[in-house]
């Protein structure tokens, strides 16, 4: 898809006579971090796509990719599009620094090989059966219930819970991981009224884990493994609590903004889940088609090195690429039907977890937590009945804020 | 063809595992064994292995 800018140009000196074959991208008038479009942004990515696989955004100062081939690739050049500008604001690119997250091949492996080291699927082996029973045990308890707000009691509490227990943390700081978490990831968006209010937030998250240490954390957590790491020489003195922050950072927002969504597209799509209740050989795809239906990532930056042509029009180097993964995942030159949800569908594909080096580090985790939430959605109910999901708009998570099960039919 | 593993970058997530289980499993510590690596061209089992290339969520493998 992207030839190098060069070579185009080469063409276009000797095309005068026929016109030049890369063009300016198209562009768009919208804000990308709008607040209707960040609540509801399918109808405006559907727009952007059908201008073109890049459009120019000058009210964000970025050019979008908004089709899944386009997306794909770039995510699979760390060359071209470098991380080192993930965020859309100055201040949280410079904060970044040095995580893996902010890095670019060669030293992003080795951050990359330490992050995961106990996060991969391999390492989580052994709490694999503990997430399926707490899973199993809070859905029974709602749906005995009859009726309850899914997000509070579920999307949120869930993984508050999994990963206090992984990190090895308790009271004061548990009670912070909720605000903690969505600020990290609300200051990633420009520099716009949310992203000022959070900084100060994310800056107490900072804080924690800068100051963390091994004892404050339960023996035999992966907190502890981290610090233990550190103690072996594994990995760079001080880097424990930087790890940690990754994990908490980016791993608590997105897992509630994707349970929230599993609830949500099961109550609002029947048929599909009883295809589900009936075949649990469905779980893995059902989650994939709720990650590919609804994104738990708005925009995601990049930051281009050199002049690249997408789809026949220049994007010249230094230019702040926003990617837009939700965008993607309903381009119909990619998927058939893309704006039905279909759990037989399993769209492995998908680009909500990103693809590649940077592709996201904890989706091992995330998909422990989510096979098991629908897993024990699909044993103990027959049907969820729910009120209008309620959205708030942030920058970055898109994630459905109140949502009232009014009623449940047990199975 | 041959189907190469970047051993450093694979995270054991085990799609390729799923989508073609003749050609490769994780084994018992979770590392990705491959037992088929040369295909003839022609081979009915490209097409799973491109699929198993495909869905490496941090593009771990590849067919060279």
């Amino acid at each position: 898809m992207f030839q190098y800018a060069q070579y185009e140009l080469d063409l276009c000196e000797w095309s005068h006579f026929t016109g030049c074959m890369t063009s300016t991208p198209a562009s768009s008038a919208i804000d990308l971090f709008a607040d209707e479009i960040l609540t509801d942004p399918y109808p405006t990515y559907s727009e952007l796509r059908d201008l073109g696989a890049v459009v120019h955004l000058p009210a964000n100062d970025v050019y979008a990719l908004t089709r899944y081939d386009a997306i794909r690739d770039a995510l699979a050049d760390p060359g071209t599009f470098s991380s080192r500008t993930i965020g859309f604001n100055p201040m949280v690119n410079e904060a970044l620094q040095g995580t893996s997250l902010a890095s670019d091949p060669p030293i992003h492996a080795e951050l990359r090989a330490t992050l995961t080291e106990n996060l991969s699927p391999r390492a989580l082996r052994g709490i694999r059966d503990r997430i399926q029973t707490k899973a199993d045990a809070l859905v029974a308890d709602l749906v005995a219930r009859g009726s309850f707000e899914a997000i509070d009691a579920l999307a949120r509490v869930f993984p508050l819970a999994v990963v206090a227990d992984l990190i090895g943390f308790t009271g004061e700081v548990r009670d912070n991981m909720l605000r903690w978490g969505q600020a990290a990831m609300e200051v990633i968006g420009p520099m716009n009224q949310r992203t000022a209010e959070n900084f100060p937030i994310a800056g107490e998250l900072y804080g924690w884990c800068t100051g963390v240490r091994a004892e404050d954390l339960a023996p035999g957590s992966v907190g502890r493994r981290i610090f233990d790491a550190a103690d072996r020489g594994a990995i760079p003195p001080g880097t424990a609590g930087h790890i940690i922050h990754q994990y908490l950072g980016a791993g608590v927002d997105t897992t509630i903004a994707a349970l929230g969504n599993i609830v949500a597209l099961f109550s609002a799509f029947p048929d599909q889940f009883d295809l589900v209740r009936r075949d649990s050989a469905l779980v893995p795809a059902a989650f994939n088609e709720i990650l590919r239906f609804w994104a738990p990532v708005h925009a995601w930056g990049r930051l281009v090195t050199r002049d690249v042509i997408i789809d026949g029009s220049l994007v010249p180097a230094g230019s702040q690429v926003a990617i837009l993964f939700g965008a993607g995942n309903r381009d119909p030159r990619h998927y058939e039907n893309p704006d039905a949800f279909l759990v037989e569908r399993n769209p492995v594909d998908h680009l909500s977890f990103g693809y590649g080096p940077h592709g996201c580090a904890g989706q091992g985790l995330a998909r422990l937590e989510a096979h098991a939430v629908i897993g024990a959605l699909a044993v103990h109910a027959q049907r969820l009945v729910a009120a209008d999901p309620v959205r708030l708009p942030s920058n970055i998570t898109r994630s459905i804020n109140t949502l009232e099960i009014l009623k449940v039919v047990p199975a | 063809m041959r189907i190469v593993i970047d051993r450093p970058r694979c995270e054991g997530h085990g799609l390729c595992e799923e989508i073609a289980p003749d050609l490769m499993h994780l084994d018992d510590e979770g590392e990705l064994i491959l037992d088929v690596e040369e295909l003839s061209e022609g081979s009915p089992e490209l097409a799973d292995a491109g699929a198993a290339v495909r869905v490496c969520p941090v593009a771990a493998l590849t067919l060279a």
